[in-house]
C-alpha cells in the first residue's frame, strides 16, 4: 500500500481544480491542525483562526506541492509557520491590559471567554465527546481494540493484524464496523445538535 | 448507503485503500455531500479517541475554509504557470531529447554516406570475397578447359577505394596514349570529381583493366 495515497488522490483533484476535494482534506485534518496550533496560542478560537489561515495558504500553495512529502507533513509546516507569525505579530501589537497574559490560566480564560460567545458550541462538543465515548464503550471488544489501535496508537492495518492475530481484511472490516456503530449515534447528535447550533449561531 | 462504499471510505480515511480505488473514491467524495459528512464524522471519532482536549469538535472551521476557498480561483488554471517554474522534467523534454538524438543519428548517417562510395558499389564490394576466381569456359577449343583469371583483392577496410597516388599514376599513364585535349579533360575530371564517385569509377576501371 502506498503511503499517503488517499491524501494524494485528493490533492491531485484539487490541483486539477476540484475544490470539493479540498473540503475532504480540511475535514480530515482540521482537528489535528487546531490541536497543533494550540501549542502556540492555547486559545481555541484563535487556534481555529490560525488553522483556517493555514488551510487557505495551503490551498494557494498546492500547485507547488509535488508529493515529495506526505500532505499532512507539508500542511503541518505551513500551520507551524502561520502560528509562529501570528504569535510574533500578536506580541508586537499593543498589550491588552484587560487580560493578564503572564499565566497559562489567563490564556485558558481568554479562550473560554471567546467560547462563551457560543455556549451551545461548548455543550455540543461535550455531547459529541460523551456520545463517542459511550459508543466506544458499547463496542464488542475486538472492534474496540481495532479502532483504538488505529486511532490512538496510529498502527497500520498490517500492524494491527499482527497484534490481533487476524488477517488484514478482518482488521479493515472491524475498524469499519466500529466506525459505523459510533457514527450511527454520532449522526443523531450532529443532525439534531448542529442544526440547533447553526440556528443560534 | 452502500456498505462496500462505506468500507472503502473507512479504509481510505486510514490510508489503507489501494491507490486506484483511492482515485475513484476521491472523485466521489469530492462531490457526494453525504459521503463527505460521514468522512468528517470519522475525523471527529478519531479526535475524541485521541482525547484532543480544547479542540471544538463542532467547529465551523471546515465551513469557513470552504467559504474562503470558494472565493479563490480554481487551481486548474493557476497550476500550470506555477509548475512551469518548478525545476522538473516537463512533458515535452523527453520528446525533444528523442528528436535531438534522431537528428544526431540522421546527421551521422548522412556524413557516413557522404564518406562512402556510391550506393550500390559498397554493398557489391563487401559481398565479394577478397579474391574472386571467375571460371571462363572456352567454347572454341576442343576439350572443355577451365581457365580463370584473378581479380585483384580489394582492401578490407574501404574496399572500393584505390589509393589516390596509384589512381593518379594510372590516369596519367592512361592519358599518355590519348590526345592532349582528352588528357586535359581526363585530368580535370579526375581532380574535380567527387571523391566517392572518383573512387568508385576508378575502381571499376581498374577492375576492368586488369589483365
Amino acid at each position: 500500500m502506498s503511503a499517503d495515497a488517499s491524501d494524494l488522490s485528493l490533492v491531485r483533484r484539487v490541483q486539477r481544480g476540484d475544490k470539493g476535494a479540498f473540503d475532504a482534506l480540511v475535514l480530515k485534518y482540521q482537528h489535528k491542525l487546531v490541536k497543533l496550533v494550540m501549542r502556540y496560542v492555547r486559545n481555541p478560537a484563535e487556534a481555529e483562526d490560525i488553522a483556517q489561515e493555514a488551510f487557505i495558504k495551503a490551498y494557494r500553495a498546492l500547485p507547488q506541492f509535488r508529493g515529495d512529502s506526505a500532505f499532512y507533513t507539508w500542511l503541518y509546516r505551513i500551520a507551524i509557520n502561520t502560528a509562529k507569525n501570528a504569535v510574533v505579530s500578536r506580541d508586537r501589537s499593543p498589550i491588552d491590559y484587560d487580560l493578564d497574559r503572564s499565566s497559562d490560566e489567563s490564556y485558558e480564560l481568554q479562550g473560554r471567554m471567546k467560547d462563551s460567545e457560543t455556549p451551545e458550541g461548548l455543550v455540543l462538543t461535550d455531547e459529541i465527546r460523551s456520545t463517542v465515548n459511550a459508543a466506544i464503550d458499547a463496542l464488542p471488544e475486538d472492534l474496540r481494540t481495532a479502532i483504538v489501535l488505529r486511532e490512538l496508537e496510529g498502527l497500520s492495518y498490517e500492524e494491527i493484524a499482527a497484534a490481533m492475530d487476524c488477517p488484514v481484511g478482518t482488521v479493515r472490516s472491524r475498524i469499519f464496523r466500529a466506525r459505523e456503530a459510533i457514527d450511527r449515534r454520532l449522526r443523531e447528535v450532529f443532525e439534531g445538535g448542529l442544526g440547533r447550533a447553526e440556528e443560534l449561531g | 448507503m452502500n456498505e462496500e462504499l462505506d468500507s472503502q471510505l473507512s479504509a481510505m480515511f486510514d490510508d489503507e485503500l489501494p491507490p486506484a480505488e483511492c482515485e475513484l473514491l476521491a472523485r466521489r467524495l469530492s462531490r457526494d455531500e453525504a459521503l463527505k459528512a460521514r468522512w468528517g464524522r470519522y475525523a471527529v471519532i478519531g479526535a475524541v479517541l485521541r482525547a484532543e482536549r480544547g479542540v471544538r469538535l463542532n467547529a465551523a472551521l471546515a465551513g469557513r475554509v470552504n467559504v474562503a476557498i470558494s472565493a479563490e480561483p480554481a487551481l486548474g488554471a493557476t497550476a500550470v504557470p506555477a509548475r512551469a517554474s518548478a525545476p522538473r522534467v516537463r512533458w515535452w523534454q523527453p520528446l525533444a531529447g528523442g528528436a535531438l538524438a534522431a537528428s544526431v543519428a540522421a546527421g551521422a548517417i548522412l556524413f557516413m554516406r557522404a564518406q562512402a562510395p556510391s550506393a550500390g558499389a559498397p554493398l557489391a564490394a563487401q559481398s565479394l570475397p577478397s579474391a574472386v576466381v571467375t571460371p571462363v569456359v572456352n567454347v572454341t577449343s576442343g576439350p572443355l578447359r577451365n581457365t580463370s583469371y584473378v581479380t585483384p583483392p580489394l582492401p578490407a577496410a574501404r574496399p572500393m577505394l584505390v589509393p589516390s597516388t596509384q589512381l593518379a599514376n594510372y590516369v596519367v599513364a592512361h592519358s599518355m596514349v590519348s590526345s592532349p585535349v582528352a588528357r586535359h579533360n581526363l585530368l580535370s575530371a579526375f581532380i574535380t570529381s567527387e571523391p566517392a564517385a572518383e573512387a568508385g569509377q576508378a575502381a571499376d576501371h581498374v577492375a576492368r583493366a586488369a589483365p
